[in-house]
């Protein structure tokens, strides 16, 4: 149900895909997987904007890459935290909670 | 961007094609998982992979975007408008060999004049040493409104400025001298540097070979001598000569040291072959010279190098100089009560520019070159309004492809870029183009204006090839950035898009304005190089009286040998008497004025007040055989013979010049002329001398404008043991063959280390009429290269609107015109902008006339018969610039005109 789907926070891409990695090296497909069981099939990232993504936090160090093979014996390529990255995953998360939680407060006060 | 952001896209950006494939394989991956699952699922294998297919969308489109992350964008664009300007000239061969050629002529033109103007002027020396803080001195007095800079001072000026050291930290002085060096055949005359040991301290050149010679050596005037890296290389085969004897001029000198190789010192007009401490330069010009150096201020021979201290300016070092100068002027009036009063002569000392070109009274070559520079801007100019007109008529070509691109979204600056670019890489060959040309007539000019000797190598040289390459891109720049800019306005681009032809008269409007602009520019300059010949051509016909070509002049130096008058008169006709055995000499002379070195002497004429008043007069003492060396013809009575010597009757022959300008309606056979050659024997009237011949008019004073007043006298009657140059004619037409054999014969038949000096009497008249020269090869080059670039650009245009009329021009064939009309048709468009260019260059012309009059010899600067020349030859070039194009159109086959578009 893609309609039904609802839109990513701007920004947020790049957090989802750190926390992911954050659990073990992973190809890009099984991020892909991986966000949308977590989120309850509710979240598909769009593999358009999923590689990109990749490249960039890539060139900018936060993911390193290697040619691996897969349980099933298919050749792809796993990325994994850096150092850097994990330390950009805090400070996203950080910064994510709190803009959530000052962007609540804000919600509730307008309703009350 | 981030440090580790910036390696990471260096990382990238090299193995940026591997990293392309490396996402389309990823991305493979991910669609063949992505169909297993959707498989799993219960779709059919087929659905799946064109589901998951679907799902990633257009790889493309994703790489384009991943590529944003890699490396750096901006270059890669770079990269590609390079690649795809390359690309595109490459296809347009015509175009691209046409521009090229355009902006390198234009161009070259320029870095030529550039290059010859900075090394007589700008260029500091090699290895001088922070150039920024060396000056040379000037020392300037303005008397009744008269300014003078001088650059070379007495000795003790030089002594007395050395005072100034608060702003000064090191000063040196130097002279240049031509003396003999070595001994027996292989003497020769070569350029010897005198200079200070501080000299040496103003480069940063330690001696290849031994040592720099040291103050101790200066002041006691000892004969050491460090020679030029060439010099030592060349004449001594680079051998150890540490401690060699050297004979320079009479002194016997010894070799210390050799200078690194490019060490030329601060002469400007080619480097010393030896540098010698300056003190022991006077010993080689006479015992006055000795005695006087350090006593007086009566002679200026030394130039004088300065280096500032730090912090201080030109002005500050130029101040106390002045106060130095002016302490010494007080001295030299002490000596000399003559000295000018300060107050009379506004002395000034100034620290200027090392190169004397460029110092406060520049020399003459520089403002030459200064009026040939504006000259090769008129050419650029020429060839800029020639590539803007090519570059239209491309965009013009390429509009279908241009609202192409612009439909799909290109964006204006992007297209924009591209343009500039495609011009870039133009003037990038256009400047290679350019340095080639400025190579080959750089040289010539060079060799023109300066003293042989000085390399001219453009190919190492950053300064004019940064010049060159700054030209071309200014000129690529202005000529295509118009065009760009309005073929990228969007306006333009939708009238274009409905195919309007009307959009199209405007430019050819302004295509049809530059061709009348640049032809015009052509016409002006054509116009000069036909007054520049025609002068010259002019001076090359003044009647000489005398013929030049076979004749050599030898200067005997006798180099120290002493002789007596009465040795002396033996050991001259000696040398004359041989000079006459040699094989091959017809005939020779011994002579007291060489050519354009005239010499006057007080002269009376019994009936007459003041001969003066009629203007000079010049002698010239010699042997009986001068007339048939020079091929002077006696027009009446007789020439000298043998018998005309000391004790018989005085004899004179004048030229007809004179004999006309002293005795208009009288005889002058037989008149009597009195000259004082120097003491008048007691009663104070010089002797009679009796006019027997009358000689052809010579040029001797300069070519033009010389009265030809000119007498003859006998040496044996006059000074029998003086004369120490000897005019040769050889059976040769030209002497240049028989130099070398007829200085070695001369010079073995010298007493003792003397030697002879040899040179074609020719080159010495061929530097009267240099200006010429140059004004006329100049011009004329200049000229005729405006011309060609002016009728490629016709050309360029003609076929350009043939093309563009390919269709009119089928119609017209189709309905029957006949191959003549359509010749007459087109080659008449090709004219009759050129017609109103040849009318308004001639205007030009006819308004700078009074201008260029000066400079020219026996020429009307607004001749008719110049204008109407020019006039045709243009008009006659346009019409075979447009003659080619013309034939084209005329065997245009209809059908196919007719089909296309």
């Amino acid at each position: 149900m893609p309609d039904s789907q609802p839109p990513l926070l701007a920004g947020t891409l790049d957090l989802l895909i750190l926390k992911t990695l954050s659990l073990g090296p992973m190809h890009g497909y099984g991020i892909a997987q991986h966000i949308h069981r977590l989120s309850g099939d509710a979240l598909r990232i769009e593999e358009g904007s999923l590689y990109p993504a990749l490249r960039r936090m890539q060139v900018k160090g936060w993911v390193a890459s290697s040619q691996k093979k897969t349980p099933t014996g298919r050749e792809a390529r796993y990325y994994k935290l850096t150092a850097a990255g994990t330390r950009q995953l805090a400070v996203e998360e950080d910064q994510f909670k709190r803009s959530v939680a000052v962007t609540t407060r804000v919600l509730r006060g307008a309703e009350s | 961007m981030t440090l580790r952001e910036l390696f990471g896209r260096l990382a990238t950006w090299r193995r940026r094609d591997a990293m392309a494939h490396e996402l389309t394989s990823e991305v493979e991956a991910h669609v063949a998982l992505l169909a297993r699952d959707l498989e799993r699922e219960g779709m059919s294998p087929a659905d799946a992979l064109a589901a998951a297919r679907r799902r990633i969308g257009d790889v493309g489109r994703l790489r384009e975007e991943s590529r944003d992350a890699w490396g750096f964008p901006a270059i890669d664009a770079i990269v590609q408008d390079v690649r795809y300007a390359l690309r595109g000239l490459r296809r347009a061969p015509g175009f691209t060999i046409t521009v090229i050629l355009t902006l390198g002529l234009g161009t070259g033109a320029n870095v030529a004049i550039f290059a010859v103007l900075d090394r007589l002027m700008f260029r500091p020396f090699p290895l001088l040493h922070d150039p920024a803080t060396v000056g040379r001195v000037y020392l300037r007095t303005t008397y009744r409104g008269r300014s003078n800079a001088n650059s070379t001072f007495p000795y003790l000026r030089f002594v007395d400025l050395s005072a100034a050291t608060r702003t000064i930290s090191d000063i040196a002085a130097q002279t240049e001298w031509r003396f003999a060096v070595g001994t027996g055949e292989a003497a020769a005359v070569r350029k010897i540097a005198g200079v200070t040991p501080s000299f040496f301290r103003f480069f940063d050149a330690p001696p290849s070979l031994g040592r720099y010679f040291v103050a101790s050596e200066d002041s006691t005037a000892t004969p050491v001598a460090v020679l030029s890296h060439r010099f030592w290389a060349t004449e001594l085969g680079s051998a150890n000569v540490i401690g060699r004897r050297l004979m320079i001029g009479v002194v016997d000198y010894t070799i210390i040291g050799v200078a690194p190789p490019d060490f030329v010192g601060t002469v400007a007009g080619g480097p010393p072959d030896i540098f010698v401490p300056l003190t022991t330069i006077p010993a080689n010009l006479g015992s006055w010279s000795v005695e006087s150096y350090r006593r007086d201020y009566s002679w200026d021979w030394v130039q004088v190098l300065v280096r500032r201290r730090p912090g201080a300016t030109r002005q500050d070092a130029s101040a106390e100089l002045t106060t130095a100068y002016i302490r010494s002027r007080a001295a030299a009036r002490a000596l000399n009560p003559r000295v000018l009063a300060d107050s009379l002569a506004h002395p000034l000392a100034i620290v200027g520019a090392v190169k004397t070109s460029a110092g406060p009274d520049g020399g003459a070559e520089g403002r030459v070159l200064l009026w040939v520079a504006a000259v090769a801007a008129i050419v650029l100019l020429i060839a800029c309004a020639n590539v803007a007109n090519l570059m239209i008529a491309r965009l013009v070509r390429r509009r279908r492809e241009i609202t192409v691109r612009l439909a799909l979204g290109v964006r204006r600056g992007r297209l924009l870029g591209q343009f500039l670019t495609e011009a870039m890489v133009l003037a990038v060959f256009g400047a290679a183009a350019g340095v080639a040309f400025a190579q080959i007539v750089g040289a010539a000019i060079q060799s023109m204006l300066l003293p042989s000797g000085s390399s001219f190598n453009l190919a190492t040289d950053w300064r004019t090839l940064g010049v060159a390459l700054l030209c071309a891109t200014v000129a690529a720049l202005l000529t295509a950035l118009g065009p760009a800019w309005s073929a990228s306005r969007p306006d333009l681009v939708s009238s274009l898009r409905s195919a309007n032809r009307d959009a199209m008269s405007d430019r050819s409007r302004v295509r049809t304005m530059l061709i009348v602009v640049q032809t015009a520019l052509s016409v002006v300059l054509l116009v000069g190089a036909g007054l520049f010949v025609r002068s010259f051509e002019n001076v090359r016909a003044v009647p000489l009286g005398y013929d030049a070509r076979p004749v050599i002049e030898a200067v005997a130096d006798y180099r120290g040998y002493t002789m007596d008058s009465a040795q002396a008169v033996v050991v001259r006709r000696q040398l004359l008497a041989a000079a006459q055995a040699i094989p091959g000499v017809v005939a020779a002379a011994r002579i007291n004025s060489r050519l354009f070195g005239t010499n006057t002497a007080q002269l009376r004429v019994d009936g007459i007040d003041s001969v003066e008043a009629l203007g000079r007069f010049n002698f010239q003492i010699t042997t009986p055989d001068y007339f048939r060396v020079m091929q002077t013809r006696i027009v009446r009575g007789r020439g000298f013979t043998d018998a005309d010597r000391d004790g018989a009757a005085r004899v004179a022959i004048v030229s007809e010049a004179m004999a006309r300008a002293l005795w208009p309606k009288a005889e002058p056979l037989g008149q009597c002329i009195r000259v004082s050659l120097g003491a008048n024997p007691a009663g104070g009237r010089a002797p009679c001398t009796t006019v027997i011949g009358i000689a052809e008019n010579t040029a001797q004073q300069n070519l033009t404008d010389d009265p030809r007043f000119m007498y003859y006298l006998p040496v044996d009657q006059v000074a029998p043991h003086m004369l120490s140059t000897i005019y040769l004619r050889v059976a040769r037409p030209d002497a240049r063959g028989e130099l070398e054999r007829v200085r070695r014969a001369l010079t073995r038949a010298m007493p003792g280390n003397g030697f002879v000096v040899v040179r074609p009497l020719q080159e010495v008249v061929d530097d009267q009429s240099r200006s010429w020269r140059l004004g006329a090869a100049l011009f004329t080059s200049f000229g005729g290269l405006a011309l060609l670039v002016a009728v490629v650009g016709l050309y360029g245009t003609v076929s350009y609107s043939v093309a563009q009329r390919r269709q009119e021009v089928g119609v017209r064939v189709a309905l029957g015109a006949r191959r003549g009309h359509i010749v007459r048709l087109v080659v008449g468009r090709a004219i009759r902008p050129v017609a109103i260019a040849v009318v308004v260059g001639l205007a030009v012309a006819w308004l700078v006339a009074p201008k260029l009059q000066p400079l020219l010899y026996a020429q009307s600067a607004t001749d008719p018969e110049t204008y109407l020349v020019v006039a045709g030859a243009m008009l006659l070039a346009a019409s075979v610039a447009g003659l080619i194009p013309a034939a084209r159109a005329a065997r245009l086959d209809p059908c196919s005109a007719l089909r296309a578009d």
